[in-house]
C-alpha cells in the first residue's frame, strides 16, 4: 500500500507522517492508493550488506493518485502490470510487512493479510508483550510501546472493548515486572489506552496438561483469546527469542524452571499445545541482534511486522529473513517443518533477507568467561549475565561456566576450568562424574558469588570462598546498604 | 569572488590518508595562486566517508587546523556527492578575503560491497535503502522513465561514457588516464542495475581537490553561484526525468551572471551515471526537454564540439571521490580557461564555464558559472 500524508486544507503531500501542515496549519489525513500499477523496473546485480541475495528486482509502483513507491521483489514484472498483494489461503500462513514510518498501518496490513485476527467484539483478550528486564525502548529489549499502542488502536478499531483487554507479562525470573513494564514505557501505554496491566507472576495459575506434561498457566490466559506480541530478538540459548519463547512466560516460575530443566526445546512446543488460540503479531520494527539484552546485544533496525496464527511458523520465517540458524526447538520438536511448507504473504523471504548478528552460544559479557549452556532456566541465565557483566575489564584465565541440566559429556569435551553455576548444573556434573574447579550456588548472596568468580578469574588456585571472603562480602553488603 | 588557484591529487587508488591528500591538493592550489597558507583567512572543507575507510575521525576541521597550523574559522560541510559544490557555494558566501575550499574522499579503501553500502547511506532509509535501491538502481529507474518518455536509448548513454573516457584518456589526473576504453567494451559491460551497465556508472576513487577563492580580482571571476535542495527520493517528484533543484540552481546562476545557457562555452556536469549527464543537459538549459540525445548523438558535447562537456573525463572516467568532485570540476574549468589543460585543451575560446554538482538523485544541486576576465 502506498501512503501519503496530505493536508486537508492545502493538499500538500508528505511521504513522512506529519501532525499538522507547516504551511496552513491544516489537519492531516492519509491518502492510500488501492489501484497500484508497475511503472518502472530495474534488476540489480550487485550485492550490498543490506541486500546480499542477487539478482533482485526493484519495481516502481504508482497508485491512482500518482503517488509512487519503490519495492524490492524477486518476482518478474512488466511495466503496466497491476500490483496486488494476495491474502493468505492457509490458516498457518505468516504475513511479513515492512513498516513505512507507520507501525499502525503495518500492523493493520499484516493482520489483514492473514485474514484478520478472528476475534469477536465481545471476546476477552490478553495481550502478551515481551517485557523481560527494565530497559528503555531504544534498547530494543522489550516490545516497543509504540508497537503496543498501534496494536491496541487496531483492536479498538475492530470493535474490541478496552475493558475486555488486559496486557499481561512477567519479567525474567529475578527481575521485577512492574519496574520493567514501567521503564519500557508499556505501563504508560496501558494507562493512555485505559487497559489494565497484569503481573503474571502474581497469578493465579491453573494446571493444564499437554502430551502428559503439566503446566501451571496464568488463569486469565485460559479464559481469554491471546495476542502474543513479542519483540524479535536473537537468543544465545535457543537461537531467537520470538513468538514461541514469549509464551513461556505465561506459566509460573516453578513451571518455567521445570520446562528448562526438562529441556526447553521439548517443553516449549508442548506449552503451545496447552494454550488456547494464540494469534501472534510480532514487533520486529527495532529488533535485537547479537548476544541479547543481558550481554551487549544491540538494536537491529529491521522495520518489520510479522503476523501468524502459528507461532513456530512465524519464528521460522523470522530466522530466514534475519539469516539466522533455525531455533533449536524447531529442529528438535518440528523436524519436518521448513520454510517450503509455510505460506508467506506480504513480503517475500528472499527479498527481505538481511543478515543480523547471531548470538554466539558460548559468549558472555566477559571475554574470558565462556558458558557451556545446558538449557539453564532464565533465573540462572540472568545471574550468569549479571555476574559476568560486572567483571568486564578484569582480565584473567579463561573459565567455562556450566549451567542448566541438559548437559552431555560431548559438550564438556576439551573444556577446562569448569565452574558449575546453579543447582541443576552441580547435580548434572556430579552425575557425569565431572569435577568442576568450583561451584556457585544460585541461592548464596550475590556479592559472595561475585567474589568467588573474581577469584576464579584472576587466580589459578583457591576456588572456594574462605571465611575471610565471607566477612568481606558481608561488610561490602552492609556498606552498600548504608550508602544507599 | 574570484578563483585564485586550484589544485588536485590524481584521482586513483592511492593509500594516502584523507588529510595527506588534502595537504597535497592544497599545496598545488597555493603554488598555483602564488599564495602562502598564511594568506588564507578561512577554510571550507568537506569529507563524507569516515567509517569504511578505517579513519573514524569526524573532527575534520581540527585535523586541518593541525595540518596547516592555522587557528582560523574552518568549517566542514556535507551534501553527499554534492559536497564539493556546496563547499564552494559556502565559501563564496563568506565575508573573508581569501578562502581555501578543499574536499577529499577515500572511497577505494574497502570491499565493493561496503563501498556500495557507504554510498547507499546518501539515500532514504525506509523507502530506498530498505528496498535495495542502491545508487545505480535509483538512477536506473530514472533512466528508464526518461527512455520511456523521450525515446533515448542505452546507446545514447554509452556514447556519454565513451566521450568521457576519451577525455579522461588525456587527463593525467584521471583514473582512466591513458587507459583506452572502446564503445564495444562499454556496451558489452555487465549490467549493474538494468538498463545501466558497469560503464554507465562513475568510478569510486580516492582523491582531493582544492581551490583558493579571493576577493582580489584575478583572471577567473565567479559570476554565478547557486545551491538548491529538493526531496531526497526521486520517486517523490512529479517528474522523475527533470530535477527541480538542478533547474532552479541553473536559472539562479544564469540570473546572477546575467547570461543565458547558450553563452556557456564549456561545462563540467555531474555524470555520476551517464543518464544523469543527459538529463543535466536539459536541466541546465543546454537544450529543450527530451532533446539531449541529439547533443550526444551529434557530438556537440565532445571535446572539440560546440559545447564541450566533461573534458576532464567527468565523474565517469576521471573518478568520483564524493567530496572532492565538485571542486575538481572547478579545477578543470580553470585549467581550460587558462589554456593549461595540456592534451585535452579545447580549441575554442572560453569566456563562460559552468560547473554543476549534484548530491543524491537531484537532491542538492550547485551550479557555478565562471567568467574569464581579460587582463
Amino acid at each position: 500500500m502506498i501512503i501519503r500524508w496530505i493536508c486537508e486544507k492545502c493538499n500538500k503531500k508528505w511521504i513522512y507522517p506529519v501532525e499538522k501542515c507547516v504551511y496552513c496549519k491544516g489537519g492531516i489525513s492519509k491518502q492510500k492508493g488501492a489501484k497500484i500499477k508497475v511503472v518502472g523496473i530495474t534488476k540489480v546485480s550487485i550485492p550490498s550488506p543490506m541486500h546480499p541475495v542477487i539478482p533482485y528486482n526493484i519495481i516502481l509502483l504508482q497508485d491512482e493518485h500518482g503517488n509512487r513507491m519503490p519495492k524490492k521483489t524477486m518476482k518478474d514484472y512488466k511495466i503496466g502490470d497491476d500490483y496486488t498483494e494476495q491474502k493468505a489461503k492457509s490458516n498457518d500462513a505468516v504475513a511479513i510487512v515492512k513498516t513505512k514510518y507507520d507501525t499502525y498501518e503495518a500492523i493493520k496490513e499484516a493482520v489483514g493479510l492473514v485474514n484478520g485476527i478472528g476475534f469477536g467484539e465481545t471476546d476477552k483478550i490478553l495481550i502478551k508483550p515481551s517485557i523481560v528486564i527494565a530497559a528503555y525502548p531504544y534498547q530494543a529489549v522489550n516490545t516497543n510501546p509504540d508497537f503496543l499502542n498501534a496494536l491496541l488502536l487496531v483492536l479498538f478499531e475492530h470493535g474490541i472493548k478496552k475493558e475486555n483487554v488486559i496486557v499481561a507479562e512477567q519479567a525474567l525470573i529475578g527481575s521485577d515486572a512492574a519496574d520493567a513494564a514501567s521503564k519500557s514505557g508499556i505501563i504508560e501505554i496501558c494507562k493512555k489506552n485505559g487497559v489494565e496491566f497484569a503481573d503474571i507472576s502474581k497469578g493465579p495459575f491453573e494446571e493444564v496438561k499437554a502430551e502428559g506434561y503439566a503446566f501451571n498457566v496464568f488463569k486469565e490466559a485460559l479464559s481469554r483469546k491471546i495476542i502474543n506480541s513479542p519483540i524479535m530478538k536473537t537468543n544465545f540459548q535457543i537461537g531467537i527469542s520470538g513468538a514461541m519463547e514469549n509464551i513461556s512466560r505465561l506459566v509460573d516460575e516453578k513451571t518455567q524452571r521445570k520446562m528448562y530443566f526438562d529441556d526447553i526445546d521439548n517443553t516449549l512446543p508442548k506449552l503451545a499445545k496447552a494454550l488456547p488460540e494464540v494469534f501472534t503479531i510480532a514487533d520486529a520494527t527495532n529488533g535485537m541482534q547479537g548476544q541479547g539484552p543481558l550481554a551487549l546485544g544491540e538494536p537491529a533496525f529491521l522495520n518489520l511486522v510479522l503476523a501468524s496464527r502459528n507461532a513456530a511458523n512465524l519464528d521460522i520465517a523470522f530466522t530466514e529473513v534475519a539469516m539466522l540458524q533455525l531455533p533449536s526447538y524447531i529442529n528438535y520438536s518440528y523436524p519436518n517443518t521448513n520454510l517450503k511448507n509455510i505460506e508467506i504473504v506480504g513480503g517475500e523471504i528472499d527479498a527481505l533477507r538481511y543478515p543480523i548478528k547471531a548470538a554466539s552460544p558460548h559468549e558472555t559479557a566477559h571475554p574470558d568467561i565462556k558458558v557451556i549452556d545446558g538449557k539453564a532456566c532464565p533465573a540462572c541465565l540472568n545471574l550468569l549475565y549479571n555476574l559476568t557483566s560486572r567483571l568486564v575489564g578484569l582480565r584473567g584465565d579463561e573459565i567455562n561456566i556450566v549451567t542448566g541440566s541438559v548437559l552431555s559429556e560431548d559438550m564438556l569435551k576439551g573444556k577446562s576450568r569448569l565452574v558449575a553455576l546453579g543447582e541443576c548444573a552441580m547435580n548434572k556434573l556430579k552425575e557425569l562424574n565431572v569435577e568442576p574447579i568450583a561451584s556457585i550456588d544460585e541461592r548464596i548472596d550475590v556479592i559472595e558469588q561475585l567474589v568467588l568468580l573474581k577469584k576464579l578469574l584472576t587466580t589459578k588456585g583457591e576456588p572456594r570462598i574462605t571465611p575471610v571472603d565471607r566477612v568481606k562480602s558481608k561488610m561490602k553488603k552492609l556498606l552498600s546498604r548504608v550508602v544507599r | 569572488m574570484y578563483v585564485k588557484g586550484v589544485g588536485m591529487t590524481k584521482f586513483g587508488a592511492q593509500t594516502d590518508t584523507t588529510h595527506e591528500m588534502v595537504y597535497e591538493a592544497t599545496l598545488e592550489a597555493l603554488e598555483d595562486a602564488d599564495f602562502k597558507i598564511d594568506d588564507v583567512e578561512a577554510i571550507v572543507s568537506t569529507v563524507v566517508n569516515t567509517t569504511i575507510n578505517g579513519e573514524r575521525q569526524r573532527g575534520f576541521s581540527s585535523i586541518l587546523s593541525s595540518m596547516f597550523k592555522k587557528k582560523i574559522p574552518i568549517i566542514t560541510t556535507s551534501a553527499v556527492c554534492g559536497s564539493g559544490g556546496s563547499a564552494l557555494w559556502t565559501a563564496n558566501k563568506l565575508d573573508y578575503g581569501n578562502v581555501l575550499v578543499v574536499g577529499a574522499e577515500r572511497l577505494l579503501s574497502n570491499n565493493t560491497s561496503l563501498v556500495t553500502d557507504e554510498i547507499l547511506m546518501a539515500g532514504e532509509r525506509i523507502y530506498e535503502q530498505a528496498e535495495g535501491l542502491i545508487f545505480p538502481a535509483q538512477n536506473a529507474l530514472v533512466a528508464q522513465q526518461y527512455m520511456l518518455k523521450y525515446g533515448a536509448t542505452t546507446d545514447d548513454f554509452a556514447l556519454v561514457a565513451f566521450k568521457n573516457h576519451q577525455n579522461a584518456y588525456l587527463n593525467p589526473k584521471a583514473r582512466f588516464y591513458k587507459r583506452q576504453v572502446t564503445l564495444k567494451q562499454i556496451k558489452k559491460s555487465p549490467i549493474v542495475a538494468s538498463p545501466l551497465r558497469l560503464f554507465d556508472c562513475s568510478l569510486s576513487v580516492n582523491g582531493a581537490a582544492a581551490a583558493i577563492l579571493t576577493k582580489e580580482k584575478t583572471d577567473i571571476e565567479i559570476v554565478g553561484s547557486s545551491l538548491f535542495v529538493d526531496r531526497l527520493s526521486a520517486f517523490e517528484s512529479e517528474d522523475m526525468t527533470s530535477w527541480q533543484a538542478s533547474k532552479l540552481a541553473a536559472e539562479e546562476a544564469y540570473k546572477q551572471a546575467g547570461i543565458a545557457p547558450n553563452d556557456i562555452d564549456i561545462a563540467e556536469l555531474h555524470d555520476a551515471f551517464t543518464p544523469v549527464e543527459v538529463i543535466s543537459y536539459e536541466d541546465v538549459g543546454f537544450c529543450k526537454k527530451g532533446e539531449a540525445k541529439h547533443l550526444i548523438r551529434k557530438g556537440k558535447v565532445n571535446i572539440n564540439g560546440e559545447l564541450p562537456v566533461n573534458t576532464s573525463g567527468g565523474l565517469k572516467a576521471k573518478g568520483h571521490p564524493i567530496s572532492a568532485t565538485g571542486i575538481s570540476q572547478v579545477y578543470e574549468l580553470a585549467k581550460q580557461m587558462r589554456r593549461q589543460a595540456g592534451e585535452r585543451q579545447v580549441s575554442k575560446n572560453i569566456e563562460y564555464a559552468l560547473a554543476q554538482n549534484i548530491g543524491g538523485v537531484g537532491s542538492t544541486v550547485t551550479v557555478h558559472i565562471l567568467r574569464k576576465v581579460n587582463s
